[in-house]
């Protein structure tokens, strides 16, 4: 019945009838730590396995939970000795979305490449820089190190290391920059700027934002508790995820296997605070509003709905309040999960490692439970899914981003075409 | 313009720069090169630097304690382009008004105070009040915050080409009927560290290092005089644009703006060709950093869109000195100074092949 009303909302959607307008995506590739793929974290994830542990090393002083990508991820890679972490990250997952489509590697070469990230290279410059920077620079290796700390670099290193000579730029817009990556992609691919667009975004641990957010006071010690009354803060993790996206059009015209249709996408900002979201949810409930309309999708289409969900005390009572408005009228109450509770905050890289979750949860008929719920916040239009993985046809999922500053991205991710 | 994509229309200029902070545009002057005293001690060094003005003198009501420069100069920009464009945002939707920014470097000036907390207190010991401020997204939130704008707010970065990326993304975002009204701003701001990185790396120009008269033009291997400034462009659907000259005759249009294209290599005359879709601009307006020079694969790429009489507007050193952000700004020194008019390309490489173009109708 689902698959059936499925193919009907697919039929009328306009989007879909015209195979240039509609963007699908055709390989998903993560570096995450639970390894690399999206086999791996789909295991690790269904088997509720959380990767937030304990740690004293990152900084002399620092003592929280993180989660880390294995060095042993990062060793399949033959680097250049320009390439900062957040290069690294994006590099390996970059490789892992073109292993993971059917594409040959001559396919991608006029490709774009849209890369979000925070921090760029500053896991390379310590706090040596701060007092003399030209001696700092002068220091042997520093200078070639130290010159990847634009964020642009993690785009141009993915573009040099696989050859890409199509568009490229990052894109930083915080917590919300992955997400947005995808969304960019999907407008430029609609203006033919590319054949095959790479989006997606990477982000390290490093002293840099951890520091950040100690000094904020965001941090959780103990492992995160998103959505739940008693929860006090995030953990940050690391990681890379990247789609390979382009036209059904262009999809269709090399047979590639379509693994998830984008369906809709919108972007807006709060206007309210530079780190806070706006009480109510608006922007993120506008958001919301916005991708489905693009989607020309009813309330009752949307079968869950992939949070932020940080686990600031802020952002979750935000989020909820904007899933109440957003789906005010919905038959059902709208399932919701934070995937953060099993590998942290993964702030630039985080909207396209939830997206590529989501795409998961959809093609495995799987949604997934929030780890640590339970006493959730109040929320009479929200079922907050929690303990087992719910196990269900899933034809239309959506992935929610905010971030500082204000801004919100949404997607919406259909299974696919029949 | 480019076939089946409906221009969209620049109706508002506004920036702060080494000429000051200005609505529209920028009066013709010499400029020199500032002497750096704030944190040289090893001789001296020059840079095209924003003189230090008071914000709230432009911008009545504007307070930035805390800020970066960097986002302080984007709410001035932006201001300055919505008064020029003629924009009261009392009477507009401003969950339709988007932010693109470009930047090369972002936040650096209070990334840079954010190192020398940590050096000073170990990293327990930083400012949390610092630390948001670091984000290279953190100029487009403030202009959204302090405008009131609720559409989408994007904050993009490219080494060669993040101006003339901004410009591609905000006519993208109003083509697909995401905005109707985008301000797009690109720029950066110098700092100790960056201009020891350039320096180091031996990219700087002997004019940084004395006080001669600088050269008439460029010399793509003599490397660049670093610049910093902020330069805002209003953008509109044309028929948002139509409905507002009914309410407002006087308002002034400077140019229509295409799809664009930028890439990292292949073969830009080609892909140009492709974009113009057989129109032929007689008009080059070069944008681009460092490199772009008479001699330089630019030339010879307008050249082969538009043959040997092609009218070139040469890059100026200040625009050239902003590491991928300049774009906006060599566009409105062509547009400030010489009457120019028609088909034109906004014309941008890199020395590995990349480009930017952007298609033009100057009006």
């Amino acid at each position: 019945m689902i698959g059936r009303r499925f193919f009907v909302t697919l039929s009328r959607s306009p989007l879909l009838t015209d195979t240039h307008k509609t963007i699908v995506v055709t390989g998903v590739g993560v570096v995450s730590p639970y390894g690399i793929g999206l086999g791996c974290l789909q295991t690790g994830m269904l088997a509720g396995k959380s990767c937030l542990t304990p740690t004293k090393d990152l900084y002399p002083g620092f003592e929280g939970t993180v989660a880390q990508v294995h060095d042993s991820a990062l060793q399949s890679e033959d680097f250049s000795t320009r390439y900062s972490r957040t290069d690294q990250l994006a590099v390996v997952a970059t490789r892992d979305a073109m292993t993971s489509s059917d594409c040959d590697r001559s396919s991608f070469r006029e490709s774009g490449v849209l890369m979000a990230n925070t921090v760029g290279g500053l896991t390379e410059i310590d706090t040596g820089i701060a007092k003399d920077p030209a001696a700092w620079f002068r220091r042997p290796g520093r200078l070639l190190r130290g010159s990847s700390f634009p964020i642009s670099h993690v785009a141009d290193a993915v573009g040099e290391h696989f050859g890409i000579r199509g568009p490229r730029c990052a894109i930083s817009v915080a917590c919300a920059s992955g997400a947005m990556s995808i969304a960019l992609a999907a407008n430029l691919l609609l203006d033919g700027a590319a054949p095959i667009i790479l989006a997606g975004g990477s982000d390290p641990l490093c002293p840099f934002t951890l520091s950040g957010f100690n000094s904020l006071r965001a941090l959780d010690p103990t492992p995160c508790r998103p959505f739940d009354q008693n929860r006090s803060g995030l953990n940050l993790g690391e990681g890379s995820a990247v789609l390979v996206l382009e036209t059904l059009a262009g999809a269709s015209a090399r047979n590639a296997k379509v693994l998830a249709v984008l369906r809709g996408w919108a972007m807006t900002n709060d206007a309210f605070h530079t780190t806070a979201p706006h009480k109510e949810g608006s922007g993120l409930a506008d958001c919301i509003k916005l991708s489905m309309e693009m989607a020309e999708l009813t309330l009752d289409d949307i079968g869950y709905v992939n949070a932020h969900g940080t686990g600031t005390p802020l952002n979750d009572v935000a989020e909820a309040n904007a899933y109440e408005i957003a789906f005010r009228g919905r038959k059902h109450p709208i399932p919701v999960s934070s995937t953060k509770s099993y590998f942290g905050h993964c702030l630039g890289a985080a909207g396209a490692l939830e997206a590529a979750i989501t795409i998961m949860g959809v093609r495995a008929g799987a949604l997934l439970p929030t780890l640590r719920l339970t006493d959730p916040i109040d929320s009479s239009g929200v079922e907050w899914l929690r303990g087992e993985v719910k196990r269900q046809p899933l034809p239309l999922a959506m992935s929610a981003s905010s971030g500082f500053g204000g801004s919100n991205t949404v997607l919406i991710f259909g299974s696919g075409l029949s | 313009m480019t076939p089946n994509l409906p221009p969209v229309t620049i109706t508002g200029i506004g920036s702060v720069s080494p000429y000051g902070p200005l609505a529209g545009l920028i009066p013709q002057r010499a400029l020199e090169p500032t002497a750096i005293t704030a944190w040289t001690s090893v001789g001296p060094r020059r840079a095209f630097l924003v003189r230090p003005f008071r914000p709230a003198s432009v911008v009545p009501g504007l307070k930035t304690r805390r800020l970066d420069r960097l986002s302080t100069w984007a709410l001035v920009a932006s201001s300055l382009a919505l008064q020029n464009a003629g924009i009261d945002l009392s009477q507009v939707d401003k969950s339709r008004v988007a932010v693109v920014f470009a930047t090369a470097f972002g936040c650096i000036e209070l990334t840079e105070a954010f190192y020398l907390s940590a050096a000073a207190n170990g990293w327990n010991g930083t400012d949390p009040s610092t630390f948001p401020e670091t984000l290279a997204s953190a100029p487009a939130g403030h202009v959204a915050l302090f405008h009131g704008l609720r559409g989408p707010n994007i904050t993009v970065s490219d080494k060669h080409f993040a101006g003339e990326n901004a410009l591609i993304q905000a006519a993208s975002l109003i083509r697909h009927g995401q905005a109707d009204i985008t301000i797009v701003l690109a720029g950066d701001a110098m700092v100790q560290s960056l201009y020891s990185w350039y320096e180091v790396a031996d990219l700087l120009s002997p004019a940084c290092y004395n006080s001669d008269p600088l050269p008439d033009v460029c010399d793509s291997n003599a490397g660049f005089i670093p610049s910093e400034g902020v330069a805002a462009l209003v953008m509109e659907s044309p028929g948002r644009k139509a409905s507002r000259e009914n309410v407002r005759p006087g308002a002034r249009s400077y140019a229509r703006v295409g799809a664009g294209r930028w890439a990292s290599g292949g073969q830009p005359a080609e892909v140009i060709r492709q974009m113009l879709g057989g129109s032929v601009p007689r008009l080059t307006i070069f944008s681009g950093n460092g490199a772009p020079c008479a001699t330089s694969p630019t030339t010879a790429i307008a050249r082969e869109i538009s043959g040997d009489d092609a009218v070139i507007v040469s890059p100026q050193l200040f625009a050239q000195g902003l590491a991928g952000t300049g774009a906006l700004f060599h566009l409105i020194l062509a547009l400030s100074s010489q009457v120019i008019s028609g088909q034109a390309l906004l014309l941008g490489t890199a020395a590995d092949s990349g480009f930017a173009a952007l298609p033009l109708e100057l009006l």
